[in-house]
């Protein structure tokens, strides 16, 4: 899956009359790009990239136009545009790519109620029970890929299979605007050809290490012996990945609260004691979890600190809020009461982390008859629409200017996530959906 | 000590002085009760440093003394003695129990080593006991359980001129009644936070006192509340905080309401709430017509309902959590209730809906208990 480009694409190209293959897996085709075509379709069929056109940003998303010229998402804006240097720079636009995400899931839950959401732009979809009403899963597949199409304008890719695992290659493979059905009796036929790297949970070091006995696709890896496979990648690894080199994947389509979480942390070139620059720093990492809550239409329940001290002693800290809150006031309050609580005054501390879990959708959770995030909340999103237009660093917190241990070049900081700061060598911030 | 009472009469006061007490402690002496026998009078007390109840009642007292014994335990033994009375004699370390053939040894617990009780000085004011245990009952159910945010767990009490007034929220609904208040020295403004789970055991305590005594002590470093009627006093901590300022969400005026049969109303909602998923809401469409009532659930399960309904102003639909609702109708206390619907500008926030009591179809009801209750967002 390290090809982005649509190249060696198959697809199911006549109906079948299939029925095993019943877990969908929905991947828009290279969503937050085709969000803005829609509303710039003049650069259709032209390279495209969305970021900002900073030295230190990154790229969010590109065509499939500008991916043939080897630009992928998360590249740093500069070498992308070295890559392909007539590639067109478009801004990005979360409230719609917010606004298509949730259109898109409307249409899937009309097919079946059973719709696991994985990200804004793909999820997993059971369809066993929706087959004596919409027919095969090829027909419900193509159904929805029309109505996406008729409704919003975008195309999306879909891998029908027995199971997750292979219903989210085969998307992966039908890539873009296509759709593949691998009925259970030819799952091995599929996988076993593919890369090693196409299995779930094989990185750049599992590959190294497997390649170091010869295994190049999962075939190789389903006919190598789990002993083999132990001494290389130890006990759990090797018993998952067999399992899923044999088309045994046993986890359910589980649609409704996802389990996710969405954090910053950073660590110190030297151990921080002073109170005032922790504070700082957590509700600087407290305002970009924020952001992003914001940008993912999500709130949190819970807030979490991470602190490794000095000896590298790590320990993390959770309160529950009162009420599940998108605000970085809120979120960097919390925080400190926390490491406040956790941490003996004075103490030196080589990494922090700010995390948001027991996230729900902004628009599930009931609102109560005040709510004491209003007036944060608003001048926070003020905050994202000013970020959006001139980059992050654009307009900031003034108690985030003042002078800390480290970003001493906060203000030239551009990018829609984690950069590596030049002023400062420090390790960079370390993100991710979880 | 040695000393001999009434079984009906112990067995009241243990239930009294042990109701309060928290189920766990952390501290076992915090667990028991406090006997005193002096003179004529037997005097139960327990305490846990947040509650305090203390009862006297009278006894043949052989010889005073003083002993702590385990409350539950006591409790229970106290509740299922024979008719017969109660005989106490403290044998060396024990306390024997003596009723009718019955014999119980129970160990005592250091006495010296128990708190003493706070005592509670200070101008009081007088609460008819009818009154405020309706008024507990009505109000300490909008009282938030999340100990998340303290502040809204207890329910405000508020003084003023002859009034008394009670205040609960959870934040997705306020409750508001006021109540009659006779006092001289009690300044108008005193304000109380009152732990909402002991008010509630209060409201049953003191529901068939003629008369409560309620004094207030703020200012120090601990501030506490007492009520006593009836020879029983109970005292409570405060929460500390400042209490959310939400009477001035109720509306001053609302031109647009619909008057309904309670009970009608109250078990509609019950039946169409049924195919209802937990924590999803119930739509409430008002029209000339009536009152509509529908529900979907999961796996495409639905209900609806019709009920009649005076309506005044323009048709108004609302989506309402339906336990929210009928927590709010069956505090009313009254044959009809009206719902009033306010508006907003806001059209991500409906604006809220207040129930208030009807004694007739026409006739708003003489009680002034308020009940203010947040919409949903409507999903179609």
């Amino acid at each position: 899956m390290s090809k982005q480009d649509g190249s060696g694409r198959q697809v199911t190209a006549a109906p079948t009359a299939d029925t095993s293959a019943s877990i969908l897996h929905l991947d828009m085709d290279a969503f937050f790009a085709s969000v803005e075509l829609l509303e710039r379709p003049e650069l259709r069929g032209r390279p495209v990239i969305v970021g900002h056109r900073g030295a230190r940003s990154v790229v969010t998303a590109a065509t499939y136009e500008a991916r043939r010229y080897g630009v992928n998402s998360a590249m740093p804006m500069a070498l992308a545009l070295r890559r392909c240097p007539n590639a067109i720079v478009l801004e990005p636009h979360y409230d719609r790519y917010q606004h298509f995400s949730r259109e898109v899931m409307r249409i899937l839950g009309d097919a079946t109620p059973l719709v696991e959401p994985l990200s804004i732009d793909e999820a997993f979809l059971d369809v066993r029970g929706a087959v004596p009403l919409f027919g095969p899963p090829f027909a419900i597949a193509t159904a929805l890929r029309e109505r996406i199409r008729s409704e919003t304008g975008l195309t999306a890719s879909v891998g029908a299979a027995a199971t997750k695992f292979v219903a989210k290659l085969a998307s992966s493979r039908a890539k873009p605007d296509g759709l593949l059905v691998v009925p259970e009796a030819d799952t091995i036929a599929f996988l076993h050809p593919q890369p090693i790297t196409a299995l779930w949970g094989v990185g750049a070091s599992t590959e190294e290490r497997l390649a170091r006995l010869g295994l190049r696709t999962i075939g190789d890896l389903a006919a190598t012996p789990l002993d083999s496979l132990r001494a290389v990648i130890g006990e759990a690894g090797a018993a998952r990945l067999h399992e899923l080199a044999w088309g045994r994947d046993p986890r359910a389509v589980t649609p409704g609260r996802d389990e996710k979480s969405i954090g910053h942390e950073v660590t110190f070139e030297r151990d921080v004691s002073d109170a005032d620059a922790l504070d700082r720093e957590l509700l600087r990492l407290s305002t970009r979890v924020a952001e992003r809550l914001r940008r993912g239409g999500w709130v949190a329940r819970t807030v979490a600190v991470k602190i490794r001290f000095g000896d590298f002693r790590t320990i993390t800290r959770s309160r529950t809020l009162a009420e599940p809150s998108d605000v970085a006031e809120r979120l960097s309050r919390e925080a400190r009461a926390l490491l406040g609580e956790a941490r003996p005054a004075g103490t030196g501390i080589r990494l922090i982390g700010v995390r948001a879990e027991n996230l729900l959708p902004a628009g599930s959770v009931a609102r109560g008859l005040w709510d004491d995030d209003e007036p944060w909340r608003e001048t926070e999103t003020t905050l994202d629409a000013v970020a959006e237009r001139f980059g992050r660093g654009a307009i900031q917190r003034a108690s985030l200017l003042a002078p800390g241990e480290r970003r001493r070049s906060a203000l030239s900081t551009h990018g829609t996530d984690s950069s590596t700061d030049g002023a400062a060598p420090s390790t960079d911030d370390v993100g991710g959906l979880d | 000590m040695k000393f001999q009472v009434n079984r009906d009469v112990f067995a009241d006061a243990v239930s009294f002085a042990v109701k309060l007490l928290p189920q766990r402690t952390t501290l076992p002496i915090l667990s028991g009760v406090l006997l005193r026998a002096e003179g004529d009078t037997l005097t139960l007390s327990s305490f846990d440093y947040e509650v305090s109840a203390q009862t006297a009642i009278t006894a043949d007292i052989e010889e005073d003394g003083t002993v702590l014994v385990s409350g539950r335990l006591l409790s229970e033994i106290a509740s299922r003695l024979p008719n017969a009375p109660v005989q106490f004699t403290t044998e060396d370390n024990k306390i024997a129990v003596r009723c009718g053939s019955a014999r119980f040894t129970l160990s005592s617990m250091p006495v010296e080593e128990y708190p003493s009780l706070p005592i509670v000085d200070g101008p009081a004011g007088i609460l008819p006991g009818d009154a405020f245990s309706d008024a507990v009952g009505q109000v300490s159910v909008a009282a938030s359980r999340d100990d998340v945010t303290p502040v809204i767990t207890g329910v405000q009490l508020e003084i003023a001129q002859n009034r008394l007034s009670l205040v609960a929220t959870d934040r997705y609904r306020v409750a508001v009644r006021e109540i009659d208040w006779e006092s001289s020295a009690v300044a108008e403004g005193v304000t109380a936070l009152v732990p909402a789970r002991t008010l509630a055991e209060l409201g049953k305590i003191f529901g068939h006192s003629a008369q409560i005594e309620v004094t207030i002590v703020t200012g120090g470093d601990r501030e506490l509340i007492a009520f006593s009627a009836d020879k029983k006093t109970v005292t409570s901590l405060l929460i500390k905080g400042n209490f959310p300022p939400v009477k001035r969400l109720f509306p001053e005026t609302v031109d647009n309401y619909a008057v309904m049969n309670t009970a009608e109303l109250i078990e509609a909602t019950r039946r169409v709430a049924l195919v209802l998923e937990r924590d999803a809401a119930l739509r409430y469409s008002f029209s000339v017509d009536g009152l509509t009532l529908e529900a979907i659930g999961s796996e495409n399960a639905q209900a609806s309902e019709t009920i009649d309904a005076h309506l005044v102003g323009g048709d108004t639909v609302v989506s309402l959590k339906p336990q929210f609702l009928i927590d709010g109708l069956a505090a009313v206390h009254s044959e009809f209730v009206r719902i009033s619907f306010t508006k907003t500008d806001n059209p991500n926030k409906p604006g809220p809906v207040l129930i208030t009591s009807q004694s007739s179809k026409d006739q708003p009801g003489a009680d002034n208990y308020r009940y203010l209750l947040q919409p949903n967002l409507l999903l179609r």
